[in-house]
Parts: C-alpha cells; structure tokens; sequence
C-alpha cells in the first residue's frame, strides 16, 4: 500500500508535474504579457484608426489618371512575432486531434495588426495621407523544432505606396 | 565599400501617381541572405517564454530588406532610372536558419 503510493508519486506525479509546469507557467505569464501588447495595440488603434476598414489604406492598384498625388513614396514596416512555450506545447497537443489553434491565431493577428499600425505611423511621419496598394507578407523565420533553432518566429511585412 | 544611396520615386503601383512613364528600363531586382545570429536566436528563444515581438529579428530583418532594396536601387540608378514601379518585396526561409530577402521592381523614367 504505502509502496504503491511512492511508485505513483514518484514515476507518475512527479514527472507529470514538472513536465507540466514550464508550459503551464510560460502559458500563464505569455497570456498575461501579451494581453498586454493586445491592450497598447487597441490604444494606438484607438488613436490611428484599426487597419482593417479603413478608407485611408486601400488594398487595390488606383487607376494612373485617379491617383493626383505631389509626392509618392514606398513605405514599409515590419515586426517578428513567436508564440510562448506554452503556446508552442498546446499546439502540439492540439496536433495529435487537428483542429483550430485559437492560442496561436491571436499571435499572428497581433503581430498583422501592429505591422499596419507601424506602417500607419511611418506614413503619418513622412506627411502622407493615404497609403495605396497596401500588402502583408508572412514568412517563417525561425522554426524551434528539430534543434534547427532555438526560437519560433512569424515575420509580417507590411508595404504600400504613400501618397499626399 | 559602402556604396553611396541613391534615392529613386518608388511605388508598388503600376506608375508613379502624379508622374508619367516616359520610358520603361525592365525589370531590377536586388537581393540579400542572412543568417540568424546564434546569440541572438538563444535570446530570442528565451523571450519566446512570453511570445511577443522579438525585436532582434524585426531589427536585423529591416536592416537586410533595405541592403536589399539598396541593391536594387544601385542597379535601377546604373541603368538610368528616376523611379521603380511596381516594387514586390519577397521573403524565403532558404536553409535553416536563413533568410533570403529579394525585391523587384520595373525600372522607369518618369517625369
């Protein structure tokens, strides 16, 4: 009896705790610091309008003879984004079913949002009034599987032509 | 060498809003290939305890896209152009590790 109680705490709770607690805590302390980020996104979103539904950022090539502009210049911006560690291991669970990772989705919505937000500024900076043709790239930069990196990382670019 | 920048009208639509195209030069290109720094890959690492931006990557990664855009500017300037049109930028993870960083445009003069 008190044999068998050691063995389960010693070979199962054990392991499975302390295997546990650095995704549990990285997955505690990454919600907690990136609704921060989500909070001081919504402030400047607040303060230059959201990028999507915005009259002023338009996704379409404007006709030569409709675009009246004194000056024109290429605007870019970019951030780079990686999830938690504990982001990184619900996604492996998730893995073995499929399926939606919400967790991970709002990394990527972050990180889109605040590379329009950072072209926004970038075009506020340079006097321009409207940015034209805007695009959003994603690539992958750094993948933590297969000991080909330490990190995880999302690149988004945001580019476009302003005008004034 | 440090090559001297140039500054050209560049657009990512099909013209120069409020010039004109007077003539086309083809096509520029300019690229780059970076690799990650490992000390800045095991940092980045650790801040992925939170996630969030890395900001070393979003640094090295602007650096390299604007030697790149650089390059392309240089060849643009070689061949007589005032502006690029049409300006794409594109990103592939080559080799583990490596970024390579390409953008292309057509050279034009505009008035």
């Amino acid at each position: 009896m008190n044999e068998g109680v050691v063995f389960v705490v010693f070979y199962i709770v054990i392991p499975v705790v302390t295997g546990l607690a650095v995704p549990m805590t990285s997955w505690l302390l990454g919600r907690w610091y990136q609704n921060g980020l989500f909070k001081a996104l919504e402030v400047t979103e607040a303060a230059q309008g959201k990028g999507f539904g915005d009259a002023q950022l338009v996704s379409y090539q404007k006709k030569q003879e409709t675009i009246a502009a004194e000056y024109t210049t290429l605007l870019m911006a970019n951030i780079v984004v990686g999830p938690s560690w504990g982001q990184m291991f619900l996604m492996w669970v998730k893995s073995l079913f499929g399926g939606a990772l919400p967790s991970y989705a709002s990394v990527l919505d972050y990180g889109r949002r605040e590379a329009i937000q950072r072209l926004k500024v970038q075009a506020k900076e340079r006097g321009c009034t409207s940015i034209v043709n805007m695009r959003v790239e994603t690539s992958v930069i750094t993948t933590a599987k297969g000991n080909d990196s330490k990190s995880s990382s999302v690149e988004f670019l945001a580019y476009g032509t302003g005008c004034r | 060498m440090q090559p001297q920048p140039v500054a050209l009208l560049m657009s990512n639509v099909e013209t120069i809003p409020g010039k004109t195209i007077v003539n086309s030069l083809g096509l520029v290109s300019g690229s780059t290939v970076r690799a990650k720094h490992l000390g800045k890959d095991i940092f980045a690492g650790l801040k992925n305890l939170v996630g969030g931006e890395l900001k070393a990557y979003t640094e090295l990664l602007n650096e390299s896209r604007n030697e790149a855009l650089q390059r392309m500017m240089m060849e643009a300037h070689q061949r007589g152009a005032n502006g690029i049109v049409n300006v794409r930028f594109a990103t592939s993870s080559v080799a583990a590790g490596a970024s390579e960083l390409f953008v292309y445009g057509t050279a034009v003069v505009v008035e």
